[in-house]
């Protein structure tokens, strides 16, 4: 692994040399080349070691003092008549103060397959619920929701496969997502995942277990042992002022706590905005964004000693209102809770998984925007978990902008 | 037998609705559907993406858009980067060829009216949020309607052979009734030539260029930048002494900028609308410029 990324960062620095110099030259014939900074700072209550449990996605300001979240180079194109792409590479600066250099994104797109279908290939998030596939530029709060993180990953669930869509001839949009994705990786937590890597002194380590439960090297045999994701996705105006989103998803894939094991994960999303009839540069507005999931981990083999399941269900609300012109203030409340959090029943709360805990955070924030292109951002974060034994309380600011391409205003 | 009869009737009635004889012409904004409307009758139907009560500029990339991009035959657009946050975002997942960049039902109408405001020498968004092609808010200038008119109609024609003669007459008798209209106009704004004007965006270029008025500041310092206490502390200072008489801006904006500078300048400030479909009194192009003149009826 650690050799596959030191030649992908070589590989990175060639290709961000070709793309800028090509890009420059090509510009007319339509490659939008943009990159989006995101850093925070911030201040908790609780030492280093708590604050990066409590802020466990991988975009998230996870240490007392700076970090640098997210700095995301996209490049996108059409190909020809036939096809788009896009890429996003992103890098960030880990809490060790190591440079992460990853390629986030790298698909295609058909542009004119008839009946409504639509094909994508390549490396990209899973369709599950609204926050799954949204970058961290466009998020409502600097973190992301505490169940993204325990069920999808702190990188959210995204890997290399195939996708297609169907847009469905109804009197309302409705789409219909089928993906198949390699269910292993470094970013398919919940499946085959090979562990999130961490840092110690030089020395690249990746989690051996989950959830106490060793991994076993699980070869991929057949398509059964892939990743399948199916989702539904459907869209209503209201009126001139009110659009709302509903959706369900579901993923299904083999997990590798053992050779026969296998996880399911459902969600429900729920978006809704009213936007003014006369608004100013789309304020005023009052967005509801509600996500509830559950996971179904099947872990360790039946017949070994270690054999269990774990079911984790969470979600997530938060209303944001943009009640001036450039100024939105937001309001998020999430909960947690996993079955058998508590190990061996002991009751010392490090023997507690601070990703399976039940867990409540209250959060509210207020997001400034000078521009279309930057925005300034101040959270406040409180924490209840069992593993914390307390509260836990943490401010943040988060500073972003955004140079080149102009990023798409997503609904 | 009866069963089958059933089921035929329904799904001929079904496919009735998706393939209509219409031309199915999807616009951005209110302003395009109207002008195709106008030329295409009763042979297309015209959907607008976005609503003239607000800024196209902001809009959101809408699930339902995508649904309406989708059955488009033709899709028309302002261009100059006026729909650049939303528009490439629909296209993507819109899956209808015909109607991409360069598609044979994709019109862009800003590449056959001349642009003003072209950027000239090195941009970057520095200056705000300028449009390096030039400033996309052409059809406040009723002369570039009439072209925008001619180019929907030859669109419509090229797309749709068998109609020609009604398209051809139906451009003619628009052509005819805005001709006589703009002479009313000019007669009824002559008020406002060679007046100095202040305005809230850089949005009103072409009314100005028609009506000959001169746009000496905005309430924006820079295009997309909200106006400081300092900047407007300025204008109040410019207005004075520029001895600057009228202000317009579009119902849209914030108005507290507005009445600031009214409260301690005294200028008057008209409301106008800038777009079909910003009042619910303009419901084409030719009641938007009616609505203009009625707007500022009081001006002295």
């Amino acid at each position: 692994m650690l050799s596959d990324r030191k030649s992908f960062n070589s590989g990175l620095v060639l290709l961000l040399s070709v793309s800028l110099s090509f890009g420059a030259q090509a510009s007319g014939e339509g490659l939008q080349i943009g990159l989006s900074g995101t850093s925070a700072v911030g201040m908790g209550t609780v030492g280093d070691g708590t604050i990066a449990k409590l802020q466990a996605g991988g975009h998230d300001p996870k240490r007392n003092g700076f970090t640098v979240q997210n700095i995301e180079l996209s490049l996108s194109a059409a190909v020809d008549p036939y096809w788009d792409a896009q890429s996003n590479i992103v890098s960030q600066i880990s809490p060790d103060g190591e440079s992460v250099f990853e390629l986030e994104e790298a698909y295609f797109v058909s542009r004119a397959l008839p009946l409504g279908l639509q094909l994508k290939g390549g490396q990209f998030y899973t369709e599950f619920g609204r926050h799954n596939p949204q970058h961290p530029h466009v998020w409502s709060f600097v973190d992301q929701p505490i169940i993204a993180s325990r069920l999808l990953g702190g990188d959210g669930l995204r890997s290399q496969g195939g996708r297609l869509s169907w847009l469905a001839p109804l009197p309302w949009m409705s789409e219909f997502f089928v993906a198949l994705q390699n269910a292993n990786g470094e970013t398919t937590h919940s499946f085959m995942s090979s562990g999130e890597q961490h840092n110690h002194g030089g020395e690249i380590q990746a989690e051996a277990s989950f959830a106490e439960f060793a991994l076993v090297d699980r070869p991929v045999k057949n398509a059964g042992d892939l990743l399948y994701s199916v989702r539904w996705l459907n869209g209503f105006d209201v009126g001139e002022t009110l659009g709302a989103n509903l959706g369900l998803s579901a993923l299904y894939g083999p997990n590798n706590t053992g050779y026969e094991t296998d996880t399911q994960i459902l969600g429900a999303d729920v978006f809704v905005k009213w936007q003014a009839q006369q608004s100013h540069r789309g304020f005023p507005f009052v967005a509801w964004h509600t996500e509830i999931m559950r996971r179904d981990y099947l872990a360790g083999d039946e017949g070994n000693t270690a054999h269990a399941k774990l079911i984790d269900v969470g979600m997530f609300s938060q209303l944001t209102w943009g009640f001036r012109q450039g100024w939105v203030m937001g309001l998020r409340y999430e909960w947690a809770q996993g079955n058998e959090a508590h190990a061996h029943d002991a009751l010392a709360e490090e023997e507690i998984d601070p990703m399976r805990d039940k867990r409540q955070r209250m959060s509210t924030n207020l997001t400034y925007f000078p521009s279309e292109f930057s925005k300034v951002r101040l959270q406040y974060n409180q924490d209840h978990a069992d593993h914390l034994g307390g509260v836990a309380h943490s401010f943040w600011l988060q500073i972003e902008y955004t140079i080149g391409a102009h990023m798409a205003h997503q609904f | 037998m009866r069963f089958i009869q059933i089921v035929i009737t329904t799904l001929s009635l079904l496919t009735s609705g998706i393939v209509s004889a219409q031309l199915n012409v999807v616009t951005t904004t209110q302003d395009l559907a109207a002008l195709a409307q106008a030329v295409g009758g009763s042979h297309i139907h015209a959907e607008a993406l976005t609503m003239g009560t607000r800024d196209p500029h902001f809009a959101e990339a809408r699930p339902s858009m995508i649904r309406v991009v989708h059955g488009a035959d033709v899709l028309v657009v302002v261009g100059a980067d006026l729909e650049i946050g939303w528009l490439p975002a629909v296209l993507r997942s819109a899956r209808n060829a015909k109607v991409q960049t360069g598609g044979e039902g994709f019109l862009d109408l800003s590449e056959h009216v001349a642009l003003l405001g072209k950027a000239s020498g090195p941009v970057d968004r520095s200056l705000g949020d300028v449009h390096v092609q030039g400033n996309p808010h052409y059809w406040l200038d009723p002369q570039n309607g009439l072209v925008m008119a001619r180019t929907i109609a030859d669109k419509l024609i090229e797309m749709d052979k068998t109609h020609r003669v009604d398209y051809e007459a139906n451009f003619a008798s628009f052509e005819k009734t805005l001709q006589t209209k703009i002479k009313q106009w000019h007669d009824a704004l002559s008020i406002l030539k060679g007046k100095k004007i202040i305005v809230y965006h850089n949005s009103l270029l072409y009314l100005a260029k028609t009506f000959g008025f001169e746009i000496v500041a905005e309430i924006e310092p820079k295009p997309g930048i909200s106006p400081s206490a300092a900047h407007l502390a300025k204008l109040v200072s410019t207005i004075k002494s520029q001895d600057i008489d009228l202000l317009l801006m579009e119902p849209y904006y914030e108005r507290r900028s507005a009445e600031f500078l009214q409260r301690n300048t005294g200028i008057q400030v008209y409301v106008i609308p800038q777009s079909v479909g910003s009042t619910s009194k303009v419901t084409n192009y030719i009641e938007l410029f009616d609505e203009i003149v009625f707007a500022l009826r009081g001006v002295k």
